[in-house]
C-alpha cells in the first residue's frame, strides 16, 4: 500500500499527450502559443530533471555554506523572473527588492525549519530548502504583481497624486491608495489559496507527501504551516518593498519621478 | 521688504539633452501683487509655475519664499501655502463637500481651521456655483464647475500664493468670464497674491496686473 509507483520513462512521454492537445487547440484556434508551450514543456523537463539531480546532491550535504549558496541561486533567479515581468525603467527598483527578497525570505525559512519544525541544524537542507523555495517561488509571484501595479497606477493616476501632492499631502498621503490596491492586488491570491485549499485543490506538497507514504494527519499539519508561511511572507514582502520603491517613485521635492505614457 | 517670492537665474530642461527651457530667468513677486505670465503654447509657462510648487525640479537656480530657499521647507508645507490649481481639474470619486475638505485631511493642514458647511454654501455661491450641492458626485460636474471648484478647494487651505495654470483654457467664454472675475476679486478684495499663466488675451477688467512675456527662455515684463 505504501510501496510508491515510479513513472517510467515511456509513461512519463505518454503524459506529453497533454502538450499535443494544447499544442493543436492553440494552432487551430491562432492562439500563438506554440512556441511557448514547446520552450516551456523543454524547460519543465530540463530544469526539473536538473533540480532533481542537484537536489539529491545537496539533501545530502552538510555543508551551510553550499545550502546558503544554493538559497542565494533561488533568490537571485527569482529577481530576475521579477525584473523580466515587471519591466519598470525609470525607477531604480531592483537593489530595495532584491534585499528584501533576501531578508524577508531568509527570516521565513529560517523561522519555519529552525522553530516550528525544529530541526537542528536549523539550515538542514530537506527542511530549508523546501521551505525557501516555496516562500520565494511564491511571493516572487506576488511581489510581480504589486510592483506592476503600483508603477501602472502611479502612471496612469498621476495627476490626481500631484492634485493631492499640491493641496498639502506628503507623498505617502497623496500614494495610500494606489499603495494599497498594489499590497492587496499581490496578496490575493495566496488568500484565495487559502480560502480554496482542501475544497478546490488539493496542495502540491500534500499530495507529494501522501504519495511518499507519509500519514496524512502529518501531511496535513505541514501544509498548514505552509499555507500560513506564504501568506505571512508574502505580506512582509510586499508590504517593505512596496514601502521602498514607493518613496523611490518620488524625488527630494516629493514630486512624482514616473512620466506619464 | 523681503518679497514673497523671488526666483533667481532659473535653468531648466526637461531631459538632460533636451535644450534650455529657462535660462537665468529672474522673477520677484510681493504680496498683494497680482502676477500675469503669457506666452506660446509649450513656452514652459505650466512648467514654471510647476517648479516653484516643487512639481518639478530645476537644474540650476534658486527659488526663495518669505526668504527661505523653497528647498529648506518641507514639501507638504510648502504646498500648504503655495497652492497650485492644474490646467485640468482634478477630483476625488466622492462628493463636493467630500473634495472641499481633501486638504484638511493631510497632515500639514491639520492645523488649520477646517470650514463648516454654511461656510461651503456660501463660498459656493461666491463662486457662481448656486446649483452645486455639498453632497453631489464632483465627477459629475462640467469641466467649468470643476475649475471654479478646484480653485475654492485651493483657497480654502488660505495659501500665502495662489497658482493658476490656464484657468480658462477648457472653458466656455462664460465660464471663463466667471473665473476670470474671482480672480480679480481675490486680489483687490481679499489681497491674495496670484500669478496666472495663460496663453489667450485676457485683460483684466478691475486690476491692474504685472503682465510678462515668457519668450527666448526668460520673463520680460510687458510695459
Amino acid at each position: 500500500m505504501n510501496q510508491i509507483i515510479n513513472i517510467s520513462n515511456g509513461q512519463l512521454l505518454l503524459a506529453l499527450l497533454f502538450i499535443v492537445i494544447a499544442q493543436a487547440s492553440s494552432f487551430i484556434y491562432h492562439l500563438g502559443l506554440n512556441r511557448d508551450i514547446t520552450i516551456g514543456t523543454i524547460r519543465t523537463f530540463a530544469q526539473l530533471f536538473l533540480m532533481g539531480y542537484v537536489l539529491t546532491f545537496i539533501l545530502k550535504s552538510s555543508n551551510i555554506w553550499l545550502i546558503l549558496c544554493v538559497f542565494m541561486v533561488m533568490v537571485v533567479s527569482a529577481m530576475f523572473i521579477v525584473k523580466g515581468r515587471v519591466k519598470e525603467h525609470q525607477i531604480p527598483y531592483i537593489v530595495p527588492t532584491f534585499l528584501t527578497m533576501v531578508i524577508s525570505y531568509f527570516a521565513t525559512a529560517l523561522f519555519v525549519s529552525g522553530l516550528i519544525v525544529g530541526i537542528t541544524p536549523w539550515w538542514e537542507p530537506r527542511y530549508f530548502i523546501p521551505a525557501g523555495g516555496m516562500v520565494i517561488g511564491n511571493s516572487m509571484s506576488a511581489l510581480a504583481i504589486a510592483l506592476e501595479r503600483l508603477f501602472k497606477d502611479l502612471r496612469e493616476q498621476k495627476e490626481l497624486v500631484e492634485m493631492k501632492l499640491t493641496l498639502g499631502a506628503n507623498y505617502r498621503e497623496a500614494s495610500d491608495d494606489i499603495f494599497r490596491k498594489a499590497v492587496t492586488a499581490g496578496m490575493i491570491p495566496s488568500i484565495n489559496a487559502m480560502m480554496g485549499v482542501g475544497l478546490v485543490f488539493i496542495p502540491g506538497m500534500m499530495s507529494g507527501q501522501i504519495l511518499a507514504g507519509t500519514d496524512p494527519l502529518i501531511a496535513i499539519r505541514y501544509q498548514i504551516v505552509v499555507m500560513l508561511m506564504l501568506v505571512g511572507s508574502t505580506a512582509i514582502t510586499s508590504i517593505v518593498v512596496m514601502l521602498f520603491v514607493r518613496r523611490r517613485c518620488f524625488g527630494s521635492g516629493e514630486e512624482v519621478l514616473l512620466s506619464s505614457r | 521688504m523681503t518679497p514673497l517670492l523671488e526666483i533667481r537665474n532659473l535653468c531648466f530642461r526637461y531631459e538632460e539633452a533636451a535644450s534650455l527651457v529657462f535660462d537665468n530667468l529672474n522673477l520677484t513677486v510681493c504680496e498683494g501683487e497680482f502676477i500675469l505670465v503669457k506666452g506660446l503654447s509649450g513656452s514652459g509657462k505650466s512648467t514654471l509655475l510647476r517648479i516653484i510648487c516643487r512639481l518639478n525640479r530645476q537644474i540650476r537656480g534658486d527659488i526663495f519664499f518669505e526668504g527661505n530657499n523653497i528647498t529648506t521647507i518641507a514639501p507638504a508645507k510648502l504646498r500648504s501655502v503655495i497652492s497650485y490649481v492644474a490646467q485640468i481639474p482634478q477630483m476625488i470619486d466622492a462628493s463636493v463637500e467630500e473634495n472641499l475638505l481633501l486638504p484638511f485631511s493631510f497632515a500639514a493642514n491639520t492645523s488649520k481651521c477646517r470650514p463648516a458647511k454654511e461656510e461651503l454654501r456660501e463660498m459656493l455661491q461666491k463662486f457662481y456655483l448656486t446649483d452645486v450641492a455639498l453632497n453631489q458626485s464632483a465627477l459629475k460636474l462640467s469641466i467649468g464647475q470643476k475649475q471654479r471648484l478646484a480653485i475654492m478647494r485651493a483657497l480654502l487651505q488660505k495659501p500665502l500664493l495662489l497658482l493658476l495654470d490656464e484657468p480658462t483654457s477648457a472653458l466656455d467664454q462664460e465660464s471663463a468670464s466667471m473665473v476670470f472675475s474671482i480672480m480679480e476679486c481675490l486680489n483687490t478684495e481679499q489681497g491674495k497674491t496670484l500669478i496666472t499663466v495663460t496663453h489667450i488675451d485676457y485683460k483684466p477688467r478691475e486690476v491692474l496686473p504685472l503682465t510678462y512675456t515668457l519668450a527666448a527662455r526668460k520673463l520680460h515684463l510687458s510695459l
